[in-house]
């Protein structure tokens, strides 16, 4: 079904632009459907039952039409929320309690948001990747290395995410290689489902978890006035060594804004079969994702303070030392929380990175990479997402594997490879031939253009900051 | 069979499913052929997809400028993380 049978057929069919074209006379197309276009238009019909139904709804077209179009935004935000990232948020509570790093962390969200946005709108549009994009209008010299930053990026952070599987479940003294496994399985259950829209769902009921970090951080009473100050006036400042607040807030800003985010949103949303009609959907999906995973990330930040205040260190991510250096402050509960939002963390990572490489891979080897395409249709699809899956967990598994090397450069290099890969989106967002009537406005083009300033300028100062280490105290 | 022939005559920019659905229960319309298309946009469908590519963009010497000094960036920042991780470990027991 999926291979054309006539291709005469196919030529025929030229949309003069492919965001205005309908597709309601191409009935010569009716038999060359595949099994993806059938599953992508039933979800269309639930989506244009629930317009009909909530037409006139004020609220983003009502909510039956939202709860079926959130999906991509609430995903990429939750996912982010991935194991290194909520050990750096811990390691900012644990190493400067409440103050800075809090509004800090809003202000990265702010940034993802600004990204992201930007990838409803090219996947809505275009119905194409992100890398196919770069391939297409790039060329492969520029597309080979926009995916090389996304393939070492992808692959590391992969890495920690089953680190923080081991780390989390290594709390309730489960055996590494059971832990790996079992993580192993849960992904693989969700990817075999051959419906985006069900694995969507899986893995949103796995993010819900995220949440986990709440309760831990109610647990140890944080002082709320102090919350409050610090978002309104960013103090107090992290005071000791620079070179280590720099590479804090270097991780900080990588634990929100990475390459595989844009990557993964942009191919999710045309997956979903998102159009240009959902964009305000897509806009509220993305807020609702920032806004969740800001306040997890905040709440992670909370649950660790009290280490700040009693002066502990907690430094090794192997043993799930954050959770038992917690355990004496907010109880065996909060400390539980703690280690299975750690799990939840690297569960949901591994399934939307690996899911990113996946999507893009099919997407520069032309071949099907959808989820909801069946096993036998794009086997090199999936043998992609669970290869690289099953590869990281492998590394964390043997013996002696410099795991504190990944986990320290994991993040930092997700900040460095994020400049070129804005450069990208901005270009391909600005392009009149791509985008049409959804071309980047001026704000959004300022906004774009200052967090790349900002993440290039972060990255220089990491720079001058290692190799003029003794300016920096270090 | 009469609403779906109403759906395929839909004129572009109209929302070809609507009298469907007033009219019928789901199962029925969604074997459709023309009605499973109606619902996707032009290039949504995967054969249309492989037949219309955007085609490579010129780019400007400000564009080239632009990634080819984004590519030194990432390589020379790449050198300074591996530096730096190599201190880091040199310096832990």
């Amino acid at each position: 079904m999926d291979s054309l049978k006539n291709k005469t057929e196919v030529s025929a069919y030229r949309p003069a632009h492919p965001t205005t074209e309908s597709a309601a006379a191409a009935g010569d197309l009716a038999d060359i459907l595949t099994h993806e276009d059938w599953d992508r238009a039933r979800d269309r019909w639930q989506v244009a039952r629930a317009r009909w139904s909530e037409r006139g709804s004020r609220i983003f077209g009502g909510s039956r039409l939202l709860w079926l179009l959130i999906g991509p935004g609430v995903l990429v935000f939750l996912g982010e929320n991935d194991a290194p990232s909520m050990l750096s948020y811990s390691a900012d509570g644990a190493r400067f309690g409440i103050g800075f790093f809090i509004p800090f962390i809003v202000l990265t969200f702010l940034m993802g948001y600004i990204v992201q946005e930007m990838t409803v709108r090219l996947g809505a549009v275009t119905h194409r990747g992100h890398a196919e994009l770069i391939f297409d209008r790039f060329g492969k010299f520029w597309g080979f290395f926009a995916m090389g930053d996304l393939v070492l990026g992808n692959f590391l952070t992969l890495v920690t995410e089953f680190i923080g599987v081991r780390a989390g479940l290594g709390f309730f003294g489960i055996r590494p290689g059971i832990a790996v496994g079992s993580a192993l399985v849960i992904v693989l259950g969700a990817i075999t489902t051959g419906r985006y829209w069900t694995w969507e769902r899986i893995t949103m009921g796995l993010a819900v978890f995220n949440g986990l970090f709440v309760p831990a951080a109610i647990l140890a009473h944080p002082d709320w006035h102090a919350v409050g100050r610090s978002l309104l006036t960013w103090m107090p400042l992290p005071a000791g060594n620079r070179y280590e607040i720099l590479v804090l807030i270097l991780a900080t800003i990588g634990a929100t804004v990475t390459p595989w985010m844009l990557f993964f949103q942009q191919s999710a949303v045309v997956d979903k079969g998102m159009q240009p009609r959902d964009i305000t959907a897509g806009r509220f999906d993305t807020s609702l994702g920032a806004l969740l995973a800001a306040t997890f990330a905040i709440a992670a930040v909370l649950a660790t303070v009290p280490l700040f205040h009693h002066g502990i260190t907690a430094g090794d991510f192997q043993a799930a030392q954050f959770a038992e250096a917690l355990e004496p402050w907010i109880g065996h509960i909060g400390a539980s929380l703690f280690a299975l939002g750690i799990f939840e963390a690297g569960i949901v990572a591994a399934i939307t990175i690996s899911t990113s490489s996946a999507y893009a891979f099919g997407e520069v080897l032309q071949t099907g990479h959808s989820l909801n395409r069946p096993l036998r249709e794009a086997w090199p699809f999936y043998l992609t997402l669970l290869g690289s899956a099953c590869a990281a967990a492998a590394l964390v598994l043997v013996p002696r594997f410099p795991l504190e090397f990944v986990v320290l450069t994991v993040n930092v290099i997700a900040v460095l490879a994020m400049p070129p890969a804005l450069a990208f989106l901005l270009l391909l967002v600005n392009d009149q031939d791509v985008m049409g009537e959804y071309v980047n406005g001026l704000w959004a083009n300022i906004a774009g253009v200052a967090v790349t300033v900002l993440l290039i300028c972060a990255g220089i100062g990491f720079g001058v900051a290692t190799v003029f280490s003794n300016w920096f105290g270090r | 069979m009469k609403e779906r022939s109403k759906s395929n005559s839909a004129a572009p920019g109209e929302n070809p499913c609507e009298p469907e659905l007033t009219a019928g229960g789901e199962r029925t319309n969604l074997k459709d052929p023309s009605l499973a298309l109606s619902l996707l946009e032009a290039d949504q469908v995967v054969a249309a997809k492989r037949q219309t590519r955007f085609g490579r963009r010129k780019l400007s010497l400000g564009v080239q400028i632009l990634l080819w000094g984004l590519r030194v960036y990432v390589v020379a920042m790449l050198v300074i993380v591996l530096i730096s991780v190599l201190r880091t470990v040199h310096v832990s027991p």
